[in-house]
């Protein structure tokens, strides 16, 4: 299993592969839609990550981060 | 022989230094112990051989109320430090011997640039030694992980700074996930450098569970940091495999390990707004990709409206083009046809003239009426004179009539 940092990283560059792809026209209106969702999805987890409170560290020490 | 009483011992003592060591003097040493007790502070002086560890004199002091209401804010404010043991100080002393309490150093003056020289040697000392060992910048040159969330904590229990910095990191106003644990040392006194190379050990011990590390010392303006500027703790921290972050020093001056450490922040709640920093720097990453993204895709769509608005606007011209090009397609055709079969006409016409024409060249009568006859045999036009013979019987037409003859050659 990644750690979060890692995923965290990936999602983040896909997303900047499809901006790019984006704005040098790379992509035409078909495939506009599919990545526009895929974008929402990986905006979504990368939020999630940085705000979600359960992080790896504390399913290992079993911990809650006092909210 | 007659003895002497001890008091008069002392009292004699007592005469012959007053005697000989009247004028105050300077004196350069180390300080072993302070301890301050109502308005007086007491004090021990040392100096140690060469090689560090054995003491070669010693010698009590004390620093009387009144002059220890001058010298300590003097001495504090200039070194931004309390006078503490371990520092190397310049005193100016009254050489005293009391009956009962013995010799002691009556300190009435202090040079606390001679103790801030020193501090910064002793700084020099360790940065030189750690460049050596060219470790010094190893800390600085890792690479913060991204997201930074699990951060390890080194700091004294009860500290305000350590209360200060979990508020303000996990009540953070954008929402941000942090996982903070304390690994407590002490950070005041001779014990620091051991508790917190105890505590880096636990962390070391947990790495993967930890993102960075955090040293923070809340606390007043002036601290005893004599602590933090050792050599072991600094080349613990300079190879110190993750980040560490530190807030020790105060305003004016860092200690070895402010110095060495991946990033040096002045307060606790300085290093919690650092930390508060990166995630919104990531946040903010992300909301510019998905503006970008969004922005990007209605461009698009934009530009394939107007390729279509423009395609559609010149439809209905393309249309008339179109049309008026078939029909001219279609008039050029019909002319071409009616030409066609006019000149067909003509054609034939000419032919059928040039038919009738010739035919009527051709015809006999013409040829009787230019005064040929047309010899026949058996009903066969003669041309050959030598195919008749005598007696044959010949019939030749005229323009007017026919007759028969014989041949007589």
């Amino acid at each position: 299993m990644e750690t979060n940092g890692q995923t965290y990283n990936e999602a983040i560059k896909q997303l900047e592969d499809i901006s790019r792809k984006i704005s040098t026209g790379e992509l035409d209106v078909d495939a506009l839609a599919d990545y526009l969702k895929q974008a929402k999805e990986l905006v979504e987890f990368c939020k999630q990550k940085l705000q979600s409170v359960e992080t790896e560290v504390n399913t290992i020490l079993g911990e809650q981060t006092p909210d | 022989m007659t003895p002497i009483s001890l008091y008069e011992l002392n009292l004699q003592v007592r005469s012959v230094l007053e005697g000989t060591l009247s004028e105050p003097v300077w004196i350069q040493a180390e300080l072993s112990s302070v301890s301050i007790r109502g308005p007086h502070c007491y004090v021990e002086f040392v100096q140690k051989a060469e090689n560090g560890n054995t003491f070669i004199a010693k010698a009590k002091g004390q620093i009387w109320g009144n002059k220890w209401a001058l010298i300590r804010p003097y001495f504090e404010q200039t070194t931004g430090q309390p006078l503490s043991p371990g520092m190397q100080v310049m005193v100016q002393v009254e050489v005293t011997f009391h009956e009962i309490y013995g010799y002691a150093l009556n300190v009435i003056d202090i040079n606390p640039t001679y103790t801030l020289g020193d501090i910064a040697r002793r700084r020099q000392e360790i940065l030189r030694q750690l460049e050596e060992e060219g470790v010094i910048n190893l800390n600085k040159e890792l690479e913060l992980p991204v997201p930074v969330q699990r951060i390890a904590v080194i700091s004294s229990e009860g500290a305000a700074g350590w209360g200060d910095f979990q508020n303000q990191l996990l009540n953070n106003e954008y929402g941000l996930a942090f996982t903070v644990k304390l690994f407590p040392a002490i950070m005041q006194g001779e014990r620091v450098e051991q508790t917190i190379i105890a505590a880096l050990n636990q962390i070391v011990a947990e790495q993967d569970c930890w993102d960075v590390v955090v040293i923070i010392r809340g606390g007043g303006a002036t601290s005893d940091l004599t602590g933090f500027d050792t050599l072991a703790l600094a080349e613990n921290v300079a190879q110190f495999p993750l980040p560490v972050i530190t807030g020790i020093g105060h305003e004016r001056d860092d200690t070895v390990l402010d110095i060495i450490s991946h990033t040096r922040v002045k307060t606790p709640t300085a290093a919690a707004e650092f930390l508060i920093h990166l995630g919104v720097d990531q946040l903010m990453r992300i909301d510019n990709l998905k503006a970008q993204i969004t922005d990007g895709a209605q461009n698009l769509l934009h530009q394939e409206r107007l390729r279509m608005e423009r395609l559609m606007g010149r439809i209905p011209t393309l249309w008339e083009l179109f049309k008026t090009n078939r029909q001219v397609k279609l008039d050029n055709l019909f002319m071409e046809i009616r030409n066609g079969v006019r000149t067909l006409l003509d054609r034939q016409q000419h032919r059928m003239e040039l038919i009738t024409t010739q035919l009527h060249a051709a015809s006999p009568e013409r040829i009787y009426r230019l005064g040929y006859s047309v010899v026949r045999k058996n009903g066969k036009a003669v041309r050959d004179a030598s195919t008749l013979q005598d007696d044959d019987l010949v019939e030749i037409t005229l323009e007017q009539g026919i007759v028969n003859a014989k041949i007589q050659k």
